[in-house]
């Protein structure tokens, strides 16, 4: 078989679920069997800009040099980096627990026998990084904290009949902050109460009271069903759109028994949070949405209910939708680039690839949002969810503000100011009279426009042919050729 | 597995703090940063995929918005050895970009890329040169040292040594702000300097360019194997860097010495550099104390130019190794009030250093700045806020100097700050 190429990864590795998956927990303590850069970036440089967060403090680095790698190994290592942190007191009621790094597996670093001889209940992660991607890791990871930290203990709990888990959110995870305060909301709102947010408001030490919980919320699908499935309750998953938000809560409620108060919930959420959906949608806002088309890439989840929102219920055409882990016939990266570059829809929900790939597209008209990481972006207020019956509302609000930013950005402005800035500027505008144009310069022209998203392509339009003329009169044409054409293109381009 | 495992008994001095939490961005982030902004380079990462995640992540930030190709390494690929099996698949993927004219394959941590054997790569492909740079961060340790191998690995295939040498030309070596070869390349010409070349640019000519220039000068103190390469060559290499006042008095002096440029016309020069200079810090000496602790590897040149200034400057430290390329400036800073210069240094040191000196202003790394805001002292990250601004020459230093003198005002803000977050009512 031919050896594959990425393009950009969506997705990072096992290893980054392990740290990322235990980190939220403060009575963790993590060594990761890791070079100086394995510990920077999981710990510092990335989480820095997908959680806003100046660093990861429970994780240590057995930081592996030349001498590990050469033959070593890095037991010696991880033994001092154990010692030293104990005898700071760091450790003091800490779980601790040693990850494994693609590095590390790959000269053979197993610590299971190692970790006995340090302080008792310390552990052994082997985060398999070197075949296992983010998704199947933070999976993995979540089902080993529950085999190792929960089940066994969780013996004499009892099931409180109206609690309710959320499984999934850690650092890395896009929008987690958002998703999280909105799925709670409408767990209370349909008549349950919040047991567990696992990992990302508990402790480790909490473990065992997953087993207490009557139904588990996945907030994610791209992981954290194998934990649901062992904990051997009902599953749902977080919900998108307005659909299948009131499902979810009507599902929820059947579990608990609570239908009377989740049916009272929902009239009110009509009549209350979903009212700017209805309201948007009766006004010239609302049509919009069927004239607009859009892509998404990213997670699982969000790739699947941002299109199944604001595609099939708000009408917005869906050139593609493409999920992390790809589902059967989704885009990879390299297809993306290729479709962005050939044409770019309005609206790109995505990660920082789609955005380079705007970029090298020159796409200055498509609007992109973010939707996935890799990217920085912080998202840590809770007024921004695409999940649930406020997701609905704030995807409505951004698009549009999206709009209008675009349209206002295309209005007149008198050319006499930017004349005082630059006197090459005002010969963009001083026409007078019109200029013939070359059916093949039309032709060109045309097709050009064809190529962007509806709304600007009116104002577009405009610019163009405004650029074209006056570079025409500049050189003393008579008429627009193509060659004038193609030279207005490539100066807007820049 | 049952054995116990012999192990090597931990000896620790108890006096130096212990070094946990090393202080440098993946070693390997340097390299891609030059190898990304080049125009018509696309780079080939052959390495795992959390490594490729995360290093692609910091890049797109701070390198260039640039697509990334790399092999798909995992079990299977690295046991079956098909190592440069994928990595030529990548490297003629890359090769189809437009204007594709280097492809640096950069080889990082997992062992079986480490050590990729260059002879069973491609030297071009179609218009590229594939030039291979090992970064493997547990031999680098730093990514400005990671930054110095990507140069020398460019300088090594692409200078051209034939023709005509330019003997009053120069190269400057270093990232720097977009100002600062504006007004390098200015006072140099006043000199009588022909031209300037400033490595690592946008530009892959320049790299062919270099090799006919008549001296090299490196602007930073990391650049050890671009130096190396230089000396191969015979070409001469100008010590220290236009910083400061003795700093910049000095350099353009050894600049004007190893090109043969007329003497009195060097001294007038940097007398007037020199005259502009203590005339700014005349007027607007700087008061307070300053820890001086980022991970650029430029961290002591700062530090001098703010001591200087009037600063007092008790701790220096960085990412970078001893060498005695740093060495000047470490003497200096020592016969001028600075206690400690901490080379490779970790996050303990930078804290109990806080605790000892108890500084007016903290420059760090962003762990360390988020610990001295804890404390209620402004604090910056090093790279965002100083390594940013214009640093070289009396504009640079008036920029500098300017903003350390805003930020020691500022510690009423971070004062309210602690107290508002830090006290339970």
């Amino acid at each position: 078989m031919p050896p594959t190429v990425l393009r950009d990864l969506s997705d990072t590795s096992g290893y980054w679920a392990a740290v990322w998956s235990m980190c939220p927990m403060p009575d963790v303590h993590v060594i990761c069997d890791a070079p100086v850069g394995c510990f920077n970036l999981v710990g510092t440089a990335v989480p820095d800009y997908t959680d806003a967060v100046p660093h990861i403090e429970n994780l240590t680095p057995a930081t592996m040099t030349e001498q590990e790698v050469g033959g070593k190994g890095t037991q010696d290592k991880v033994k001092w980096t154990y010692d030293n942190l104990a005898a700071q007191g760091i450790l003091k009621d800490k779980h601790v627990i040693v990850v494994s790094t693609a590095e590390s597996e790959m000269i053979g670093s197993d610590h299971s026998a190692l970790v006995k001889q340090l302080g008792v209940g310390t552990r052994f992660y082997y985060s398999n990084s070197l075949a296992e991607d983010e998704w199947a890791g933070r999976d993995r990871v979540l089902r080993w904290l529950w085999d190792e930290y929960g089940a066994t203990q969780s013996a004499g709990i009892a099931t409180i009949p109206t609690a309710v888990n959320i499984i999934g959110p850690t650092y890395g995870c896009f929008n987690a902050p958002s998703e999280l305060a909105e799925i709670k909301r409408m767990i209370e709102g349909a008549g349950g109460t919040v047991n567990i947010v696992y990992p990302y408001e508990t402790t480790l030490s909490d473990t065992p009271r997953l087993a207490a919980a009557a139904v588990n919320v996945v907030l994610y699908k791209e992981f954290g069903t194998g934990l649901a499935t062992d904990l051997g309750k009902p599953i749902l998953y977080a919900p998108f759109g307005m659909q299948d938000s009131i499902s979810f809560i009507r599902e929820l409620a059947a579990h608990l028994g609570t239908s009377v108060q989740a049916e009272a919930f929902i009239r009110n959420e009509k009549r209350t949070t979903l009212q700017a959906v209805w309201d948007l949608w009766r006004g010239p806002q609302g049509d919009w949405f069927g004239t607009l088309d859009m892509g998404v890439v990213a997670g699982l989840s969000h790739a699947e209910g941002i299109a199944r929102f604001l595609g099939d219920e708000m009408g917005m055409k869906v050139v593609f939708a493409a999920a992390r882990p790809r589902r059967p016939g989704d885009y990879d990266n390299e297809s993306i680039r290729q479709h962005i570059h050939k044409r770019a829809p309005s609206f790109l929900f995505g990660s920082m690839n789609e955005r380079i790939y705007l970029r090298e597209a020159g796409s200055k008209y498509t609007n992109f949002i973010p939707a996935a990481f890799p990217g920085p972006a912080v998202r840590r207020a809770v007024g921004t969810p695409y999940m649930g019956l406020r997701g609905c509302v704030y995807l409505c609000q951004e698009v549009v503000n999206r709009l209008y930013e675009g349209l206002l950005n295309f209005l007149p402005v008198d050319a006499a100011y930017a004349a005082l800035r630059s006197p090459a500027a005002a010969i963009a505008t001083d026409s007078h009279g019109n200029i013939p144009w070359t059916s093949d310069a039309r032709t060109l022209l045309d097709s050009t426009l064809e190529k962007l998203p509806y709304l600007p392509r009116i104002s577009a339009s405009r610019q163009l042919q405004m650029t074209i003329e006056s570079l025409a009169r500049q050189h003393g044409h008579q008429e627009v050729t193509r060659e004038l054409v193609e030279a207005g293109l490539a100066e807007t381009k820049q | 597995m049952s054995d116990i495992i012999p192990l090597a008994t931990t000896t620790q001095p108890t006096t130096q703090p212990c070094k946990l939490h090393p202080q440098s961005m993946c070693p390997a982030f340097g390299s891609l940063r030059i190898l990304t902004r080049i125009e018509g380079s696309h780079p080939v990462m052959a390495t795992d995929t959390g490594c490729l995640y995360g290093l692609t992540f910091v890049t797109h930030f701070y390198g260039a918005s640039k697509s990334i190709v790399a092999p798909q390494l995992g079990t299977a690929e690295l046991m079956s050895g098909q190592v440069v099996e994928g990595t030529r698949a990548a490297i003629e993927v890359a090769a189809k970009e437009p204007g594709a004219r280097l492809i640096p394959v950069v080889s990082l941590c997992v062992a079986e890329t480490a050590g990729m054997p260059e002879e069973l790569l491609p030297r071009r492909i179609g218009d590229a040169e594939v030039v291979l740079v090992r970064v493997p961060a547990y031999a680098i340790h730093s990514h400005p040292e990671a930054k110095d191998i990507a140069v020398a690995a460019l300088l090594n295939r692409l200078a051209e040594r034939e023709g005509h040498v330019n003997s009053k030309s120069v190269v400057l070596l270093g990232e720097v702000f977009p100002a600062d070869p504006l007004m390098i390349d200015a006072i140099l010409r006043r000199m009588g300097v022909s031209e300037t070349i400033f490595l690592p640019g946008r530009s892959i000519d320049d790299f062919r360019r270099a090799g006919r220039a008549g001296a090299l000068a490196p602007l930073h103190p990391f650049y050890k194997e671009s130096i190396n390469t230089a000396r191969n060559w015979g070409m001469p290499v100008v010590g220290g860097a236009p910083v400061g006042i003795t700093g910049t008095y000095a350099w353009l002096k050894s600049i004007g010495n190893i090109l043969g440029l007329d003497p009195a016309l060097v001294q007038q020069v940097a007398d007037e550099e020199r005259a502009k200079a203590t005339a700014l810090v005349a007027e607007r000496p700087l008061s307070g104390r300053v820890m001086v602790t980022g991970y650029e590897g430029t961290e002591l040149a700062y530090a001098r130019m703010l001591v200087e200034a009037g600063a007092e400057v008790p701790y220096v430290s960085t990412s970078i190794g001893q060498d005695p390329l740093v060495l000047p400036d470490e003497l200096w800073l020592k016969a001028h009030g600075t206690k400690e210069v901490i080379y490779r240094k970790a996050l303990e040191e930078d804290v109990a250093a806080i605790d000892r000196y108890a500084p007016d202003l903290v420059f760090g790394t962003t762990p360390l700045a988020s610990v001295a805001k804890e404390r209620g002292i402004p604090a910056m990250y090093f790279t965002n806020q100083l390594a940013s601004r214009p640093f070289f020459l009396t504009g640079g230093m008036s920029a500098t100097i300017e903003f350390v003198a805003s930020v020691l005002t500022k510690g009423e803000r971070y004062r309210w700050m602690q107290e508002f977050f830090t006290t339970a009512e």
